[in-house]
């Protein structure tokens, strides 16, 4: 029985992570610009598919396609960011739609490209177990739990001690009086979009190398984004990390002592329950704080 | 009359040609409505038999003299709603009859609206059985989930297995086989541990670990698709549970899994039409291949080889219907009723349900860069490996 919780917990927390790093790109455009990317899963999707390119086509390993990656995504997520930015009227309602019509149209483009085929990597050495004593995982699980600890640091680190963190959090805050100490708020809100994309691309190659990918998959690592970034708090970068693990351990606790057919149930009592006992998140007393 | 009026004559002439050519065409070609998933989750699945229609269509084309068909495809979207609105239209732009549909899901509703239209439509994408028990004499299903479990337990039965863990997807189709394999191997004494997951799931860890420390099985049986086995069969390389055989169903003993995924499939089995490399033996399998390579260029897989035969039967009983007059007077659906031959998926014959009581399944292994049919053994070309495991 031990072996069987402390595996659960394990695999929550390799879970969990990977969670994490979908799901803060969603939370830093949310935090900063109040708009909830609804295209940020096939983002996330899109980085999957330029790995698996740079694999299947120029033999590259999935690591080495992440600067591809993030050059694609950010491209792309800059394009978002220029039409979000031309919405004049009903903001928040109208960027939901947009920016849900692009994960429409990105999917399709996924499926026109890639055809519907299930696609993951070959590498061998990535799939290979890393035993600790009784704990048992994926080399990519384990090596992506390490990169999304340390992105999110770096996050954290970046949007406490910068300038630029600090004109992000700024804006989020109070758009007018950051406008009155000289912060362009597009060129902010272009900043937080290059930083989503840019973590939407490790997050890409993180599904690729520890999952399966298909084009419909975009949808539902956007509502699992932005279930985390709700229990998290609007925007909280300590809170994405918290609510993930939290997540990805409630599902394999679930999975173990119930059934996995239960996991989203769980998830998803878990998300209200939070919300009952905490309105605004985890960490969310600060809301706008980032 | 005509001597009175030799242009006014000319003109009826002219109009009754006109007719009679018109009127001549449409009987020589059917225009047969195609309402697969393109796009959305089951869009690899519809674009396999929506490939298999075409090469049946093509086929068809060149053998038969008389009759002539053209497709009109809608893609349903995977959606249910979709799928009906799919249907309704290829009624409203007058097509004879419907191959297509994925998913009991979207088919249930999709031929509900064909019967109502009184079309028939012919499928082999779902096998939920409540699709068969609706008394509609429009709907022909050529596979059924009796099928595939029997090729299951067939299996199951040759390698004498005493504890068998099932892992099983929370889908309709899914869960109906895994639930009647367990019925029958309780029946016949077999310890069976059933564990049901969620579409969602990414990580098969905590299931395998489950199997690995609490059931102990001598075999995993799997029922789910193509993203499952692979999550599946991945946690149990890091597990490394101690059991003789891995055993999926669909789409899992197929070259495509060996060519993606080539360090996962070893030993595993899964149902399998034909062997690959594939042996078509007979004129009509050599060329559903070989219209299959030069449309797309590539190995026929089993869903296309599903959509031929469902077509090719819709297309041959369309054909008996135009030639006795009936095709607009409920001719197809009699025709259909009379089907009784051998395909590429064996036996072929409705009851008067629509469904093939005769269609069972066979068992392939993937044994190095082959796949190989191991039960029935009057259809296996090789013996199986066993036991034999990935890991």
């Amino acid at each position: 029985m031990t072996d069987l919780v402390a595996q659960a917990l394990y695999s929550g927390v390799l879970t969990g992570s990977a969670y994490a790093l979908i799901a803060l790109g969603l939370a830093l455009v949310f935090g900063t610009m109040r708009i909830i990317n609804l295209a940020h899963g096939e983002l996330v999707l899109l980085a999957a598919y330029i790995a698996y390119t740079c694999e299947s086509q120029l033999g590259l390993f999935p690591l080495l396609s992440i600067p591809a990656a993030i050059v694609v995504v950010c491209v792309a997520t800059t394009l978002t960011w220029y039409v979000v930015g031309r919405i004049e009227r009903d903001h928040e309602l109208n960027s939901l739609l947009l920016t849900y019509g692009i994960g429409v149209m990105l999917t399709n483009g996924a499926l026109l490209v890639w055809r519907a085929d299930i696609r993951s990597t070959k590498s061998a050495w990535l799939q290979e177990p890393v035993v600790l004593g009784p704990l048992y995982a994926m080399r990519s699980e384990v090596l992506f739990f390490v990169v999304s600890v340390v992105l999110i640091g770096a996050l954290w680190w970046w949007l406490t001690r910068t300038w630029a963190g600090r004109a992000l959090r700024a804006t989020a805050s109070n758009r007018d009086a950051a406008m009155l100490m000289g912060i362009d708020p597009r060129r902010v809100q272009l900043v937080s979009f290059l930083v989503a994309g840019l973590l939407a691309a490790f997050a890409g190659t993180a599904i690729y190398t520890i999952g399966v990918i298909q084009p419909s998959l975009g949808i539902s690592l956007t509502v699992k984004a932005f279930i985390i970034t709700v229990l998290a708090g609007m925007g909280s970068v300590p809170g994405v990390l918290a609510g993930a693990l939290l997540l990805g351990v409630t599902e394999s606790l679930t999975t173990t002592f119930a059934s996995s057919a239960l996991q989203e149930l769980a998830g998803m009592v878990l998300f209200l329950l939070v919300l009952f006992v905490r309105p605004s998140g985890l960490f969310g007393r600060r809301i706008g704080a980032v | 009359m005509f001597a009175q009026s030799p242009a006014r004559a000319l003109r009826v002439l002219l109009a009754l040609a006109f007719a009679l050519a018109t009127g001549a065409a449409a009987a020589d070609e059917f225009l047969l409505g195609v309402e697969v998933p393109l796009s959305g989750s089951l869009a690899r699945v519809g674009t396999g038999m929506n490939e298999g229609i075409h090469v049946a269509v093509d086929v068809f084309n060149r053998k038969s003299g008389k009759h002539k068909a053209k497709l009109i495809v809608i893609d349903d979207e995977s959606s249910p709603a979709k799928a009906v609105a799919a249907v309704e239209k290829l009624a409203s732009q007058g097509v004879v009859a419907i191959s297509g549909g994925y998913g009991s899901g979207n088919i249930g509703p999709a031929s509900d609206a064909a019967n109502k239209a009184g079309l028939v439509y012919v499928t082999s994408g779902g096998v939920d059985e409540a699709l068969t028990q609706r008394g509609f004499k429009t709907f022909f299903r050529i596979n059924n989930t009796a099928g595939y479990s029997k090729a299951m337990l067939g299996l199951l039965a040759d390698m004498d297995a005493k504890n068998v863990s099932i892992v099983y997807l929370t889908k309709e189709a899914t869960s109906d086989l895994a639930k009647d394999v367990e019925k029958a191997l309780v029946a016949k004494g077999v310890k069976v541990t059933m564990h049901a997951f969620d579409p969602a799931i990414t990580d098969f860890k905590p299931i395998i670990n489950k199997i690995k420390l609490q059931d102990k099985p001598d075999v995993i049986a799997m029922s789910g698709y193509e993203n499952d086995y692979v999550g599946i069969i991945r946690a149990a390389k890091v597990l490394k549970p101690d059991v003789k055989a891995v055993v999926g169903v669909w789409s899992l003993a197929t070259s495509k899994m060996q060519d993606d995924f080539p360090d996962l499939m070893g030993s595993v089995y899964g149902t399998a039409l034909l062997p690959f490399p594939a042996e078509f033996t007979t004129p009509d399998g050599k060329d559903f291949a070989e219209t299959y390579k030069k449309l797309y260029g590539k190995e026929p897989d089993y869903l296309g080889q599903f959509g031929y035969v469902q077509t090719q039967l819709l297309l041959e009983a369309l054909s008996r219907a135009a030639d006795a007059g009936t095709l607009k007077s409920g001719g197809i659906a009699s025709e259909m009723r009379k089907t009784n031959r051998d395909t590429l998926i064996g036996k072929v014959a409705f009851d008067d349900k629509g469904d093939n009581p005769n269609f069972s399944h066979r068992m392939g292994q993937h044994q190095g860069k082959k796949v190989v049919v191991v039960w029935p053994k009057d259809l296996a070309n090789g013996k199986m490996v066993f036991p034999g495991v990935p890991w």
